[in-house]
């Protein structure tokens, strides 16, 4: 029961804006006839059975921080059970010795086009941005996935069990995102994480102005910001309507007339609730202190600024405001606004105390993004920092989560948690390192050594030749 | 003319003066990485005298006025080459004044000298060798035809950068070819033989084309001069081609036309790799790429390297990515992740040093020994991983700044952010 009144709290807005979950007046019936289609587009994501797992004698890195040598991880019915010394072997388990091999957390990367931006890159595929108008909020990227995209089983490859999916950053807003499990599946829904609330990707500085700036705007960044502050007015108009609406409902008024339903207002109004997390494309820094001013004025939360390149120039701004900020480790130079890049960007968020991430955008780092934080802390540490590969992890897992308002499931390697795993043969931030085994609740969905079992997608069968996969 | 020698003098003059005021460097205990096969736990030292390495092995004396550093088991290996890049031609990607890399003009297609347009004083320069690349390839990019222009090789210090003027004439085919010639790979084919095909026949009539008396060409007389070299086999074809098809056709054609070749792309190299090892022929990857970015690149792996070197083909590396100039040094994070797949090590290092100083012509550059000019770096570990850094970077001798616009702005908010 609780499982699907979270899901009616995430997606209830969706279809009526009505919040079944929080308005416990509602009686059942009325309930039932105006949720009926109150969750489109739901998960159909089942938990795989899978033994009972336990690694023995690996290196932990936790996720939330620490590293645990030498230790036992123990994961029963897609759950951690236990991580500890000689830890007892669960009944019909599978059992592994971990001497050398390092765990950690599922790979969460926050900023990924896979599906929406898939391989092979023809035009037939580019489903990432809806160039048609700056504000399309309306749009969900999970009607532009295409499981198919063979970049998926690479990502998994290197670790990555969790992915945020969003729209690109051509359109001031640009449409939902969605958080899928980087599992095989002939659908998106098959592939949707379980009650993960939506995001809204919305989009600063350079690319919404050059996109627009001939085609009626904007064309500046106060167009930019005259737009965005446009779109909330109206979203703030239509939470009214709908508020005064469900109250009536709420007190038994049987004459009350619903208001219209917009779909690119609706996605606004989720994020006035709080239900959908605001993900930010923004460079520069004086563009997110406009971005938060902006938040205020309208009362909503900001959750994580992309791509942020000059974060480390605001990072107390952003640590008091509990805005993540996620970065590439070194990216910089192909705009003027990423000209500003230093490689220390997540150690000096670190540093303010701050929440950093590190995202890949990108469909090659998103196979090693340990490496990339490697580097982010290798330069670090270089300028006298003294950080460790369990606090840089975080970038990846704890952090992540958090972003994607997961904490309480991924992210760490903490009992009750789900069992994402990732067995590597050493070091994750090493160059020469390599996931040998990824678990997402609990089922080896990679495993190097039996190469035959991995999945492949149907793009790759007979593609080189009749008889052979694509490598 | 009297410009030039003036200039030719000045820039004599000018090195003179830094030769003499260098100072000598030995470098003790050092670990030599330099493509070499070599024994990881012997260390040696590297004594330095102006601009060349003029002495290495073990217990070397301290020179007089020098300077001593103890690497205490540090690696040293040739600054690394990036086979291509567009650092010094292209300093902001989205600002058209910035960027050099190609023209609209067409006019001027072959005959695009990007030397031309290098700028050492570029930021990306400094912070690319600030972390260790001191080579590079510069290649122009596509701008109205098939040719790109011919490619420099450059090494990233103040002064003397153009080492190879003409290092290479670039074209493509494939997916890239067909667009520009107008929807068919094969016609990028027909161009390419028509141009060679021109430019042979006003090699040898220059004064009737001079007169009006010859047949119209398909291109400018710069652009046919420019094909001359090629022709003449004193300038490699340098061909952007993916495709197995597309290789292997342009292998033939090469050989037709007796043209020296150096391959760029290949990702689907390894499924010609006999072929592309049979003809000797050089090429030019990202030994990251991994995925099936177009129909042409269907076949892309991440052992594409370890195949090819297998075969016996002669490999040099780009990368990292699309990022490969602005973050041009970490082409050693491809070659390190080409040794994660299979690559050995040794063959990784040639690829991003020794390796392009044979192909291009650099006698004194690419390995670690005595008489090579002193163009190398001391790495805070393994060159190859991630997590290493420079310690010290040298060009021709000359000891360059590990700072950069980048640790600039990091210690200006390093400083305010420890102080509030």
């Amino acid at each position: 029961m609780r499982t699907r009144c979270l899901r009616l709290l995430t997606y209830a807005f969706v279809a009526t804006g009505l919040s079944a979950c929080a308005s416990t007046s509602l009686s059942d019936s009325q309930a039932t006839s105006e949720l009926e289609n109150s969750a489109p587009f739901a998960s159909t994501y089942q938990t795989p059975s899978s033994p009972p797992t336990i690694i023995r004698g690996a290196t932990i890195l936790v996720g939330n921080g620490e590293r645990s040598d030498n230790t036992d991880l123990v994961f029963e019915q897609g759950k951690i059970v236990a991580l500890g010394d000689n830890l007892k072997v669960p009944a019909g388990a599978v059992e592994l010795n971990g001497k050398g091999y390092w765990l950690t957390p599922g790979i969460i990367d926050v900023h990924s086009h896979m599906g929406v931006y898939p391989n092979p890159s023809i035009s037939s595929h580019a489903d990432g941005n809806e160039i048609v108008s700056p504000t399309t909020a309306k749009v969900w990227a999970e009607h532009s996935v295409w499981p198919q995209d063979p970049n998926f089983e690479k990502a998994l490859a290197g670790g990555v069990t969790t992915a945020q999916i969003l729209p690109g950053s051509a359109n001031l807003f640009g449409g939902r995102g969605v958080v899928l499990k980087n599992v095989p599946s002939i659908t998106v829904m098959g592939m949707k994480f379980p009650d993960a609330p939506h995001s809204l990707k919305m989009a600063c500085g350079e690319n919404p102005k050059r996109v627009y700036g001939e085609k009626g705007g904007p064309g500046t960044r106060m167009g930019n910001m005259a737009g965005y502050r446009a779109a909330w007015i109206s979203a703030a108009e239509y939470h009214k309507k709908w508020t005064e609406y469900e109250k009536a409902v709420a007190s038994g008024d049987k004459s009350a007339e619903a208001p219209s339903r917009d779909l690119e207002m609706e996605t606004l109004r989720g994020v006035l609730k709080g239900e959908i997390k605001v993900h930010n494309h923004c460079y520069r820094a004086d563009e997110m202190a406009n971005m938060i001013e902006l938040s205020k004025e309208f009362g909503y939360q900001i959750t994580a600024f992309h791509h942020a390149v000059e974060a480390y120039k605001v990072a107390p701004l952003l640590a008091k405001n509990d805005i993540c900020a996620v970065v590439w480790a070194d990216w910089w130079g192909f705009k003027q606004e990423a000209f500003d890049m230093v490689r220390e960007n997540a150690a000096l968020i670190e540093l303010a105390k701050g929440c950093a991430i590190i995202h890949s955008d990108d469909e090659i780092q998103i196979q090693r993004l340990p490496q990339e934080v490697g580097k982010a802390m290798a330069a670090a540490n270089r300028m006298g920092m003294q950080l460790t590969p369990a606090q840089a992890i975080t970038w990846i897992t704890s952090n992540a989560a958090k972003s994607l308002g997961l904490s309480d499931r991924i992210g760490t390697l903490a009992k009750g948690m789900n069992a994402d795993v990732v067995l590597w043969n050493g070091n994750p931030m090493s160059v020469y390192t390599k996931a040998e085994k990824v678990w997402i609740d609990g089922a080896l969905m990679f495993d190097r050594s039996n190469p035959e079992k991995n999945h492949t997608s149907d793009f790759n069968l007979g593609i080189i030749s009749p008889e052979g996969d694509r490598p | 003319m009297t410009n030039l020698l003036k200039t030719t003098l000045f820039v004599a003059l000018l090195s003179l003066v830094s030769m003499a005021n260098a100072a000598d460097i030995l470098i003790k205990n050092a670990r030599i990485v330099d493509g070499q096969l070599r024994d990881a736990n012997q260390l040696s030292d590297i004594l330095i005298k102006g601009s060349m390495v003029v002495g290495l092995g073990t217990g070397l004396s301290t020179p007089a006025n020098g300077r001593v550093i103890d690497a205490q088991g540090r690696p040293v290996s040739a600054g690394l080459f990036n086979a291509d890049t567009q650092l010094g031609v292209r300093e902001v990607g989205s600002v058209a004044d910035t960027v050099d890399s190609s023209t609209s003009n067409e006019h001027i297609t072959a005959s695009l000298q990007i030397s031309d347009a290098y700028n050492p004083s570029s930021v990306a320069v400094a912070y690319n060798r600030s972390l260790g690349l001191t080579h590079s390839l510069i290649q122009p990019s596509n701008g109205a035809g098939i040719f790109a222009g011919k490619a420099s090789v450059v090494r990233l210090s103040d002064t003397g950068a153009i080492l190879v003027d003409t290092a290479a004439m670039v074209v493509s085919l494939g997916e890239a070819g067909s667009d520009l010639a107008g929807g068919s790979r094969a016609a990028a084919m027909a161009m390419l033989r028509e141009a060679l095909e021109d430019a042979r026949d006003y090699s040898k009539n220059r004064e009737s084309f001079a007169r009006g008396s010859r047949r119209d060409y398909s291109l400018s007389r710069h652009d046919l001069e420019a094909l001359v070299p090629v022709i003449m086999r004193q300038l490699p074809l340098l061909v952007r081609v993916e495709r197995a098809s597309d290789i292997e056709r342009v292998l033939d054609f090469a050989e037709q036309q007796k043209i020296t070749l150096i391959l760029s792309g290949v990702g689907e190299g390894w499924r010609v790799a006999d072929k592309i090892a049979k003809a000797k022929v050089p090429v030019i990857f990202d030994p990251i790429n991994n995925l099936p970015a177009s129909y042409e690149t269907l076949g892309m792996r991440a052992d594409n390297a370890k195949i090819l070197h297998e075969a016996g083909v002669k490999i040099m590396f780009t990368g990292m990515g699309w990022q490969n100039t602005h973050n041009a040094y970490l082409v050693r994070q491809s070659a390190g992740n080409a040794v994660a797949n299979g690559l050995p090590y040794h063959v990784a290092m040639q690829a991003i040093t020794s390796n392009p100083a044979q192909i291009f012509g650099l006698p004194g550059y690419g390995e670690i020994k005595v008489g090579a000019e002193a163009s190398l770096v001391l790495w805070s570990g393994d060159p190859l991983e991630v997590m290493s850094n420079p310690d010290l970077v040298l060009i021709d001798g000359k000891e360059y700044s590990l700072e950069s616009r980048a640790t600039r702005l990091r210690d200006r908010y390093y400083s305010r952010l420890t102080s509030d």
